[in-house]
């Protein structure tokens, strides 16, 4: 079976743009990956494309992947549209890697668009919903901050901590995300200013939460047969992991843990035969603080009820032993829901290829991206290394 | 006459309170005369809510079993709908059989005596169930309004209970004009022409009184529009003051419309009256009095003040006086059919245990928590009391939409986790909305509330409150 290579990735800046269309924020992620291979590949070369987007605010239309790959001359491509909620561009990815590894294209686009910041305040709020468990859960009046406030509720009282390591979250991904000139909310913040954020769902203040934006990131994963012929940056998918789980949070074995993630953390570990320490830094799924915290434990980076420890003591910083989110995470970089785990793709490739400008780690070999859908009913892991002689 | 005889009672009215002193603040003058407070219910009640709060309390206290009810009797001015039958719904919360016959009385403050007068002549159920409940509005700036109130009462009445009626009359006389509420509105009003009104309510009642023998009444239940109508009926209905003071509610509660005499007779009943005059009236208007004897009736009242003391602007607000409703959208829709698969779980808890494995599943539908397995379940009823396992406040302006008009009118509010406790110890999580304030850890119970309204359909289920 071949290997599957990243070979290219791009990205908009994420953030409001109200004179951009989702075809147009998806031509210029598309444009940008395209120069991130030098010019030397151009849409002729592309047999596939796979394209997370979930679709809010009235672009939940069928074939709105097709719109916008022939919108950029993709043209008769097949593509499918994957909906994961906001693990749809991460599967997007996965699926990628599948259309290379089963030998069936050589060059597939793996993109995500999201739309979110040009509706009304009442169409908002009916489509951030929309990605919970909608029968129970939703219908007791709770919103994903709500879902995932209730896991900090179970986490603060099992390990007995307050809100400082969730503030700590959001301190640490607004300096990384300061240095990121395509974040949403580039700008840093103290430990006092996060923790003294407006309430937004108990014990979740707004400095936990990320925001909802607009962008598009794409990635190009290529067979080692097109790599015959091509001799720009690329890295190596090295493992892929990917689980489920109940969509809604009572019906989990667990409230302090998302099991989807450690699933697809051990699957992705065993397929690239490393373990967490091999990691050098890693791009995790922080639509709200506390899933940042569990992403540590869920993805071995440290014991359970350990990863405040990290937080206080710098691990995770840009400088520190682990970095994890270097590009400033959904917190500060952003969070439309499509484009996040290709988004995540595009920073890993940056950081691998040395092309991170200000937020550049010391040349890391290995990186992760974690791409949660939902509270926890989907996610994805990928492992990426940059090859180096032996 | 009839064999029934009451067995017991039980009654329900809302924990928070506005005082007169609060409307006298903001308007200058309070309409409610005689009223110190009025019971004010939370967001989430109505008259259904609070007749399945009352009849759940006269069930528990009675010890009677739900699927021993053959006929249910619901009384009120304000049913949730203008058309469509509420007591389906309320059976079903209650948990009563599919056979049992049901009846609506509406349409005048009578409602409540003409329920339990109805009931009466129910020779061959084993046990029947009267409720009456109310929660009147009127126009913000009228009397009706500042005096309404709400509560419920439901009485449990059977072969072998121990206050039986004993007397009974009634009396009705063409008096139009002096309390109604206009086809298409949600308020009740009045000509205000306060001689005729006083009229019409001392005549019919006397005329009613007149039929029955009061004599030896040790408490007199009197309809009670405000707090000072109902003694100026004393001389007519042959009563002291005092005996309608000894039960009167209306000063505490307000006016609770089709639930007023028969709320004032459980306070008369539970303060161990032994010879109860109930004298009913309704607009339009016909009265009703009957003399109950009671050898020691079971009674639980939880009618307490135990709640807020709001505020006139926090009252308005509550009453949706300040808010404009729902917000237009679309997505994560649950449509009415879809809802009403899920029925017997929002209002009774049904869960489902695998023939399998023995875990407890609910919703009991799908692969089983414990097996995997796509099983048949077999449907139980939970107790409905559990601990909360995660919670979060849900503050002003993140509620989905379906909550937004909710928290408009109530402000931020909880969701949590519960383990509900199931048979031999083993528990099942659910998500839940909270009334009140909760932490992890904390034991709370299930009671039925409005969920949400959607398409101009109300949707019931169950929230938890601490316990």
């Amino acid at each position: 079976m071949t290997e599957a290579y990243v070979i290219g990735a791009g990205q908009t800046p994420f953030g409001a743009f109200a004179d951009e269309s989702y075809r147009s924020l998806f031509q210029r992620a598309y444009e940008s990956a395209l120069e991130s291979t030098d010019g030397t590949i151009d849409s002729d070369d592309v047999d596939e494309a796979v394209i997370g987007t979930l679709g809010v605010g009235g672009r939940q239309l069928g074939l709105s992947g097709p719109a916008v790959t022939e919108h950029v001359g993709l043209d008769g491509v097949p593509c499918t549209r994957v909906e994961n909620a906001c693990a749809a561009g991460g599967y997007a990815v996965r699926q990628a890697v599948q259309a290379v590894r089963s030998g069936m294209a050589d060059l597939v686009v793996a993109g995500g668009f999201e739309v979110m910041t040009d509706m009304s305040g009442d169409l908002t709020k009916y489509w951030l919903g929309v990605s919970g468990e909608t029968e129970w859960e939703r219908l007791t009046g709770t919103t994903f901050a709500g879902v995932y406030a209730q896991m900090a509720s179970a986490y603060m009282d099992r390990y007995d901590v307050d809100t400082e390591p969730f503030s700590r979250v959001a301190v640490k991904n607004h300096a990384n995300g300061a240095k990121n000139p395509n974040a949403h909310l580039g700008f840093t913040c103290s430990l006092e200013d996060a923790e003294g954020g407006a309430p937004v769902a108990d014990p979740l203040n707004l400095y936990h939460c990320c925001p909802t934006s607009d962008g598009a990131a794409v990635a190009l994963v290529a067979s080692e047969a097109f790599l015959e012929d091509y001799d720009g940056d690329r890295i190596r998918v090295a493992g892929v992991g990917a689980s489920s789980d109940p969509v809604g949070l009572a019906d989990r074995d667990t409230y302090t843990a998302i099991p989807a993630s450690e699933r697809a953390a051990e699957a992705a570990y065993e397929m690239a035969d490393v373990g967490p320490a091999e990691i050098d830094f890693a791009e995790v799924h922080d639509c709200f603080a506390i899933a940042e915290v569990l992403a540590y434990e869920d993805l071995g980076l440290c014991e359970r009820g350990e990863a405040p420890t990290l937080l206080e003591n710098g691990t995770t910083d840009l400088d520190g032993d682990l970095p994890v989110n270097p590009s400033g995470g959904l917190k500060s970089k952003g969070h439309p829901i499509g484009a996040t785990g290709t988004g995540q793709v595009a920073e890993v490739f940056k950081q691998l290829t040395g092309n991170a400008g200000e937020r550049q780690l010391d040349d890391p070999r290995r990186g992760l991206t974690h791409n949660v859908g939902g509270s926890g009913g989907a996610a994805v892991v990928h492992v990426f290394e940059r090859e180096v002689a032996e | 006459m009839t064999d029934r005889s009451i067995a017991g009672v039980g009654a329900y009215a809302p924990a928070d309170r506005i005082s007169a002193e609060e409307f006298t603040e903001a308007l200058g003058t309070f309409g409610g005369t005689g009223i110190r407070q009025k019971a004010v219910p939370g967001v989430d009640e109505d008259s259904l809510t609070m007749a399945a709060e009352a009849a759940t309390i006269a069930l528990e206290t009675t010890a009677v079993d739900a699927g021993d009810v053959d006929g249910l009797l619901l009384a009120t001015t304000t049913p949730p709908m203008d058309e469509e039958d509420p007591t389906p719904r309320l059976a079903s919360m209650l948990g009563l059989d599919r056979s049992v016959e049901t009846e609506l009385q509406t349409g005048s403050t009578l409602a409540g005596v003409d329920a339990l007068t109805s009931a009466l002549e129910r020779t061959d159920d084993t046990a029947t169930l009267v409720v009456a409940s109310d929660a009147p509005r009127g126009a913000p700036d009228s009397a009706i309004e500042h005096a309404a109130g709400a509560g419920a009462v439901a009485l449990v009445l059977a072969a072998d209970g121990s206050a039986p009626v004993v007397d009974r009359a009634t009396a009705s006389e063409p008096y139009p004009g002096t309390r109604f509420r206009p086809h298409g509105s949600g308020e009740t009003t009045s000509l205000d022409a306060t001689a005729y009104e006083r009229s019409s309510f001392s005549e019919t009642l006397g005329d009613a009184a007149d039929g029955v023998d009061v004599d030896g009444i040790d408490a007199a239940a009197v309809q009670a529009p405000n707090g000072k109508l109902p003694y100026r009926a004393a001389g007519a209905l042959g009563v002291e003051t005092d005996d309608i003071q000894r039960c009167a509610t209306v000063h505490d509660l307000g006016d609770v419309g089709a639930a007023s005499a028969l709320l004032s007779f459980a306070a008369a009943v539970d303060d161990g009256a032994e010879r109860v005059l109930i004298a009913g009236y309704g607009s339009g208007a016909s009265a009703t009095a009957l003399v109950v004897e009671n050898d020691g009736v079971e009674t639980t009242l939880e009618t307490d003040a135990d709640g807020d003391d709001l505020s006139y602007a926090r009252y308005l607000r509550r009453r949706g006086e300040l808010t404009s409703g729902e917000p237009d959208g679309g997505g994560a829709y649950v449509s009415v059919p879809t809802w009403k698969r899920s029925i017997p779980q929002r209002h009774r808890l049904e869960a489902g245990v695998c023939p399998d494995c023995g875990v407890l599943s609910f919703p009991p539908d799908g692969a089983c928590d414990g097996c995997g397995g796509l099983v048949e379940y077999e449907p139980i009823r939970l107790p409905g009391t559990g601990t909360v396992e995660a919670v979060t406040t849900i503050q002003q302006g993140g509620a989905p939409p379906e909550f937004v008009e909710q928290q408009a009118r109530d402000g931020a509010f909880q969701s949590a986790v519960v383990a509900f406790d199931g048979p031999g110890g083993e528990t099942v999580s659910v998500p839940a909305q909270v009334i009140g304030s909760v932490e992890v850890g904390d034991h709370v119970e299930a009671t039925i509330r409005r969920i949400y309204e959607q398409e101009d359909v109300i949707r019931y289920g169950f929230k938890v409150r601490p316990r």
